[in-house]
């Protein structure tokens, strides 16, 4: 009865979030606001597209000693989330109880159901989650293609692998390196405040750190110290929340210049927030995301690939993640592995 | 024909970096620039509204992240005698521009003084500082888009239907720029009900008592629609309480002054007015935007150090902002 009640409930929650998700868009002219896409007027891709066979084979080769580092947080009750944004799990289906089990062998069994927002925890961008007006990725008039369920375009059904090489930049470093590091109090390990702007300057820096040149095709992650808050949750939920460091419009158009598939942080947004420029919302999502099919990756565990980078000297790594083929959705939670 | 302003050592500096003339060292030049607070206590909030200190100087911060600035910052406490004590303090660290918030007449005079003995240029904030520019809301206008914004809702709502108007708030608090706001909301509703008569709910500085004073007048005015106008947002929170406990969302509406967080909600906040909230009684709030004095200031202190000549009086461009662009105004973080 209470878990019927709280399904019904969350059901209702459901509907009312779908229903509130479809945006009343206004027409724009697509091709004034946002870049064509590299890959063809057609691309539904995006920066995947560079994960050839040869970036493959090549990122192999950071595969020296095996260990795997993890990337991703647990995903659970009690982390940073947005707003109305929610994940909980329900055990809806179970064979436990006495006389259910199946056969004389008494197998039982369960299941869960899974009602959760899709950019909860450690998670990927797709090419559908951000635009100007009605206007996505290679200048896609999304108002012809919504429904009350997902997307006709652009959904992550359409990404390519990600088995390529991942570099991570510590900007905790380089901000200690450069004696300009404002750290939060909140924060138990060096990490950079809320508002700090992480400029181009900054990452060719921790690039340098580490003798690192980025490649076409380069998954870049970028550790902010911020993740710090994330792991103390609920304690420091709000904190959290309230604003991050992160990279500027211009090192986000930096970054597209390399030709990488994705930008992940220990942050919520990559992006630093309060923003650059007070009248311009989230403008790294709309280059990256929106003008060049570049993924971001957020909530990215980066303190342990980072100490790793920091004792091996070795700041690269095979990246080990995969999204699911789930049709029509703006992005994904995920799980990510550094091996090196 | 008047004669050019003659231009200090620091004002040519500048003069040059912003014209794009000199050497890469006038370019790189970077100001040093105070800020002397209002009040930065903890639960002090600024002009009537619900701003506080430490947001106003938070907004210096993030819009001194993009400019060639060293910001100092100083708190007065509001107390007239440590405000010159840190406008003292800013020559003595050899600022190039004091921008100043103080409310005392008397000590401005004698800050302005010390800063002219000192040659170094002022902006003031809110209050007049003799012989420097002020930046500042425009409260009367600021409450005639409130009233404008309640009068043309009874005449697309109400038309035909009894109305009364109440102004709820610290109406008779010391700060003139609440006569002012007031002023202008009776001005604002009569353009449209020049016959309108408003009444008046003292809150005494309490927003919370907003809710037992709204509740206690809707009893009386059974029958009638009501426009609102709330002096700030969180006696606009207390007063739609009220108008939801008592059941009268379908004959009031509020229009309130400052949209600060308590209106539109921070990160992970609830938010009042919200584009998916169409319906509720606050129809929207006059914004101030004094948690982003920091971005329009600044660069009037950029244009006064490069050697320009600002206006006595630059004022804030207030909006109404409600459920349709409130976004825009304040795009929320729930997005990313």
């Amino acid at each position: 009865m209470k878990i019927a009640g709280l399904a019904a409930l969350t059901g209702m929650s459901v509907l009312s979030l779908l229903a509130s998700a479809v945006p009343a868009f206004a027409e724009a002219d697509c091709k004034a606001v946002v870049a064509p896409s590299p890959f063809g007027p057609d691309d539904q891709t995006g920066a995947t597209n560079r994960v050839t066979a040869a970036v493959t084979k090549a990122a192999a080769a950071e595969i020296q000693t095996g260990v795997v580092t993890p990337m991703a947080y647990p995903l659970v009750d009690g982390i940073p989330l947005f707003g109305s944004r929610f994940s909980k799990t329900i055990l809806s289906s179970f064979a436990t109880m006495p006389g259910a089990e199946f056969g004389k062998n008494k197998l039982s069994y369960m299941e869960d159901t899974y009602l959760s927002q899709s950019h909860v925890g450690t998670h990927i961008d797709g090419l559908g989650h951000i635009g100007i007006q009605d206007c996505y990725y290679n200048q896609t008039p999304m108002g012809k293609y919504v429904t009350q369920n997902n997307l006709k375009r652009l959904g992550i059904e359409n990404l390519k692998s990600f088995a390529t090489r991942g570099v991570i930049i510590d900007a905790v470093k380089v901000f200690q390196a450069a004696n300009k590091l404002k750290a939060n109090p909140a924060c138990k390990r060096p990490c950079l405040d809320a508002g700090t702007m992480i400029t181009q300057a900054d990452l060719e820096a921790g690039l340098k750190m580490y003798n690192v040149t980025l490649r076409e095709g380069d998954a870049v992650f970028i550790n902010t110290g911020w993740g710090d808050l994330f792991e103390q949750y609920p304690a420091q939920n709000t904190a959290y929340n309230g604003g991050e460091p992160g990279i500027t419009a211009a090192a986000a158009q930096w970054l597209a210049s390399q030709k990488v598939i994705l930008v992940g942080s220990d942050t919520w947004a990559v992006e630093v927030i309060p923003g650059e420029d007070k009248d311009i919302a989230f403008p790294v999502h709309k280059t990256l995301l929106t003008d060049n099919g570049i993924h971001i990756i957020e909530n990215v565990r980066t303190q342990l690939i980072a100490d790793a980078a920091a004792n091996s000297k070795r700041a690269t790594f095979f990246l080990s993640m995969t999204v699911p083929k789930a049709v029509g959705l703006t992005g994904t939670f995920i799980n990510i592995e550094a091996i090196q | 024909m008047g004669s050019r302003p003659r231009l200090n050592r620091r004002q040519f500096l500048a003069g040059l970096a912003a014209f794009g003339f000199g050497p890469a060292r006038a370019e790189t030049r970077r100001f040093r620039i105070a800020l002397a607070d209002f009040d930065e206590t903890p639960g002090v909030t600024l002009e009537g509204l619900g701003f506080t200190g430490a947001q106003l100087r938070r907004s210096f911060e993030l819009a001194a992240r993009s400019l060639p600035v060293e910001m100092i910052y100083f708190d007065n406490a509001g107390d007239p005698t440590r405000a010159i004590g840190n406008a003292e303090a800013a020559i003595a660290a050899g600022i190039d521009l004091l921008i100043e918030y103080c409310a005392d007449r008397e000590a401005n005079a004698e800050i302005a003084h010390r800063l002219s003995t000192a040659g170094i240029p002022a902006l003031a904030l809110v209050y007049p500082l003799p012989g420097a520019p002020v930046y500042g809301p425009d409260n009367r206008a600021a409450g005639r888009i409130a009233g404008q914004a309640l009068g043309k809702f009874a005449v697309e709502n109400w038309s035909g239907e009894q109305v009364v108007g109440v102004v709820i708030g610290d109406i008779a608090g010391p700060n003139p720029a609440i006569n002012e706001r007031v002023q202008g909301i009776t001005d604002g509703v009569h353009e449209a009900l020049p016959t309108l008569q408003l009444a008046s709910l003292d809150t005494g500085g309490q927003a919370v008592r907003a809710d037992a004073l709204l509740t206690k007048f809707l009893q009386t005015q059974r029958g009638q629609r009501l426009l609102i106008a709330t002096l700030d947002d969180l006696a606009a929170v207390y007063a739609k309480n009220a108008i939801e406990m008592n059941r009268r969302q379908s004959d009031c509406i509020i229009v309130s002054q400052g949209l600060d967080q308590n209106i539109h909600g921070g990160a992970s906040e609830k938010k009042e007015i919200d584009p998916n909230n169409r319906g509720s009684v606050v129809l929207g709030s006059v914004a101030y935007y004094m948690d982003r004095y920091g971005y329009e200031i600044l660069p009037l202190a950029m244009r006064l150090l490069a050697g320009e000549k600002l206006p006595e009086h630059t004022v804030t461009q207030h909006l109404l902002v409600t459920a349709s662009n409130v976004f825009r105004e304040y795009p929320p973080f729930d997005m990313n």
